[in-house]
């Protein structure tokens, strides 16, 4: 049986099954890295051949990895989406957003990224952004959003919905606008998630491996965010790099 | 823990599900071997033929079973011989990687002469003229597109033998069905005789040989987007739908035999049936089978040039074939050298006048030797496999031990029942050759060879995030 035959006869009729399944993930997480199919058998007195299989279906979902010795287990990456680590912001990034704030008359937001989930780690007082969970949910229509999907070229681009008129939906055109936040570094989106807003985003990127932690916005009025700004850009860019060791 | 996989430079992690199945799917081009099938098992096994193709989907069964071991547990580009080395070490993988590059090369060859032919064969249908251009172009023009094709991508390649295999499938069934329920009214035909045990048996080796190519999936390990998910499918999904189309083929063939032979003769007057089952038909069931070998080519190229692209890596093969296109991430110089290689036989075969019937028929044999082999090493492998990572079940020992030595004698009568000594006299040369290349390699790539099986492993960007620091 493939995984996700297996996955399709698991059905809610089988608790013994899903709970199996969610003891095992836990005895991964408790042992750490490289425990092997035979331990967690062991450990959680599940026959051999069910706990193998469980496994296999965990790491097929990428819940699970196989170690190079393809005997241990660890956790996959897909498991940080089952418990977000609680986030915090140093203070001395915060000091940071405050001397932003005082340099410009937009709305500056400073968040952070979860998997494929943006979560506020500052967000300006004065003008309070959207939800979060609203922006994950359409990562295509903000400039956030577009900087983690630039960031992971494999995602499908497909679904996106249309929250105004003037949202990017069509995949090719939408692969384009990602291919140029690439290019540029610097995200904009105009009147395309709320009608009369925008913003501008830039990337913080971690020293050394330059991997993207964070997103810095500036949100305004659709119609300034569509001019070229660069002085704006640049102080963002400036802040961005400064931001860059604090969080990563 | 590596930082880089070992088969970085493939597109990691990209192709859907689809686009997984559509590779083992054309490869085994199953319409093809619909219109082959019932008549060639019949031929041995009379009207049991049914048990012959059932035996053979269950011995099928089996090696998905061994194969769906290793799937699930490890992404690799060289498929089965990836697999092997897990379980058998250099040895073992060394015979599977060479069986899989006779089994896979052959298969390109043989299905470039079959999509030669049977335009070949179309053509005549229409104007009856000399037609051996007609086969060279043929030949040419279709290398040259699955070049281009398979450095493009698998994921353009894989949408493009989708649509043309299931198109063939259908057609092939639409006129099957529709001829067999509208039979020629005329006496009917004598009832075939029994095969008995015999008969069954013999039966066995073409029904098998239809299946081979149903494991080419597992060489897009590195390339699937959930590969421990879609992989071990696409086999088993393979595997399954082609004896399902091969038991019908059958079913329809015994109860109207009439027509599959008056369709599938090639030549200009279709045979004695012609007349019942008028003229549009044959040239249907050409279109279905040109474009199924056509697909089949394109598929088998894929892995073959993935195997050549893993063993390039190992530093088993010259490392040139490791070389991948800068854009689209495909093991570009393996296509580029292997293409033309392939292309050689079936140009010169037609040029000499040889009867693509017999070119066909030796290549694929060869080839269904090679991938039996294969088949019957990565069955040897899986228990130790498992029990070299400690998740040894008795159902995998039991799998191995029915499927391991059914597939030593299948490959015996393959050898021992062949039409001329060419057969036995190819393996015999081949596996001559491969225990020289096994001697010399030893002697200079000692290091190489012990590290073959590279996969793509678990790299750190895999682990969750507070693990990756560790």
């Amino acid at each position: 049986m493939s995984p996700t035959e297996a996955a399709r006869t698991i059905t809610g009729r089988q608790p013994q099954a899903v709970r199996s399944a969610l003891a095992i993930l836990e005895a991964v997480a408790a042992a750490g890295i490289g425990t092997t199919a035979k331990d967690i058998s062991a450990e959680l007195r599940i026959p051999p051949a069910t706990t193998y299989r469980l496994l296999n279906l965990l790491v097929a979902e990428e819940y699970l990895v196989r170690l190079p010795d393809l005997r241990g287990f660890a956790l996959g990456r897909r498991a940080a989406n089952l418990a977000p680590t609680p986030v915090t912001t140093p203070t001395a990034a915060r000091a940071v957003m405050e001397r932003l704030r005082s340099r410009v008359r937009w709305g500056a937001h400073l968040a952070g990224y979860l998997g494929h989930r943006l979560v506020f780690l500052d967000p300006d007082p004065d003008h309070p952004p959207v939800d979060a969970g609203e922006l994950s949910r359409h990562l295509h229509a903000s400039s956030l959003g577009r900087l983690l999907l630039a960031e992971h070229d494999d995602e499908p681009a497909t679904g996106a919905a249309r929250l105004t008129p003037h949202t990017v939906v069509d995949p090719r055109e939408l692969a384009g606008r990602l291919a140029e936040v690439r290019a540029t570094g610097l995200a904009r989106q105009c009147g395309e998630f709320r009608a009369e807003h925008g913003c501008l985003a830039v990337g913080v990127r971690a020293p050394g491996d330059g991997r993207l932690v964070a997103g810095l916005a500036l949100t305004g009025p659709a119609a300034r965010v569509a001019a070229p700004n660069d002085d704006l850009v640049e102080v963002l860019r400036a802040h961005a790099a400064e931001l860059g060791p604090l969080l990563a | 823990m590596r930082a880089r996989s070992p088969v970085a430079g493939l597109r990691r992690r990209e192709l859907g599900p689809l686009g997984v199945l559509a590779q083992s799917v054309a490869t085994t081009a199953p319409a093809g071997a619909m219109a082959a099938v019932p008549l060639l098992v019949t031929a041995a096994a009379g009207r049991d033929a049914p048990w012959s193709v059932a035996i053979a989907a269950v011995l099928v069964g089996l090696v998905v079973a061994s194969i769906a071991v290793f799937a699930r547990r490890m992404a690799a580009a060289g498929g089965l011989y990836s697999f092997t080395a897990k379980g058998l070490g250099p040895g073992g993988a060394y015979a599977c990687a060479v069986s899989m590059v006779l089994g896979y090369a052959l298969l390109v060859a043989a299905a470039l002469v079959g999509a030669s032919w049977y335009a070949r064969a179309l053509v005549e249908r229409l104007w009856p003229v000399d037609t051996t251009a007609v086969g060279v172009a043929v030949v040419v023009v279709l290398s040259a597109a699955i070049a281009a094709l398979a450095v493009r991508g698998v994921r353009l390649a894989g949408r493009v033998m989708l649509v043309v295999e299931g198109a063939s499938i259908a057609l092939i069934l639409v006129v099957l069905v529709t001829l067999a329920v509208r039979a020629p009214a005329g006496p009917p035909p004598p009832p075939l005789p029994p095969g008995g045990l015999t008969g069954v048996a013999a039966g066995v080796l073409p029904a098998v040989a239809a299946f081979i190519g149903f494991d080419s999936a597992t060489a897009l390990g590195v390339e699937a987007r959930r590969p421990f998910a879609s992989v071990p499918r696409a086999v088993a999904v393979t595997a399954g739908g082609a004896a399902l189309l091969y038991l019908v083929a059958m079913v329809v063939h015994l109860a109207a035999p009439a027509v599959l032979p008056a369709l599938t003769v090639v030549g200009p007057d279709g045979g004695p049936g012609a007349a019942v089952i008028g003229t549009w038909a044959p040239v249907l069931l050409d279109a279905g089978i040109i474009a199924s070998f056509g697909a089949c080519t394109l598929a088998a190229l894929n892995t073959l040039v993935r195997v050549l692209f893993s063993l390039a890596r190992e530093g088993v093969a010259p490392a040139v074939l490791g070389r991948t296109h800068r854009r689209h991430l495909t093991p570009a110089a393996a296509v580029g050298l292997s293409v033309p290689l392939l292309a050689l036989p079936p140009v010169v075969g037609t040029l000499a006048g040889v009867a693509p019937q017999d070119l066909l028929g030796g290549l694929l044999a060869v080839a269904t030797v090679g991938f039996l082999a294969a088949y019957l090493l990565v069955c040897l492998a899986a228990p130790r496999f498992l029990r070299r990572i400690g998740e040894l079940t008795p159902a995998v020992v039991v799998t191995s031990w029915c499927a391991v030595p059914v597939l030593a004698v299948v490959i015996v009568v393959a050898l021992w029942r062949s039409a001329g000594p060419l057969l036995p006299v190819t393996v015999g040369i081949v596996v001559l050759a491969a225990g020289a290349g096994w001697v010399a390699l030893r002697r200079t790539h000692a290091a190489q060879l012990d590290g073959m099986g590279v996969y793509d492993e678990t790299t750190a960007a895999d682990l969750h995030p507070a693990d990756r620091a560790r």
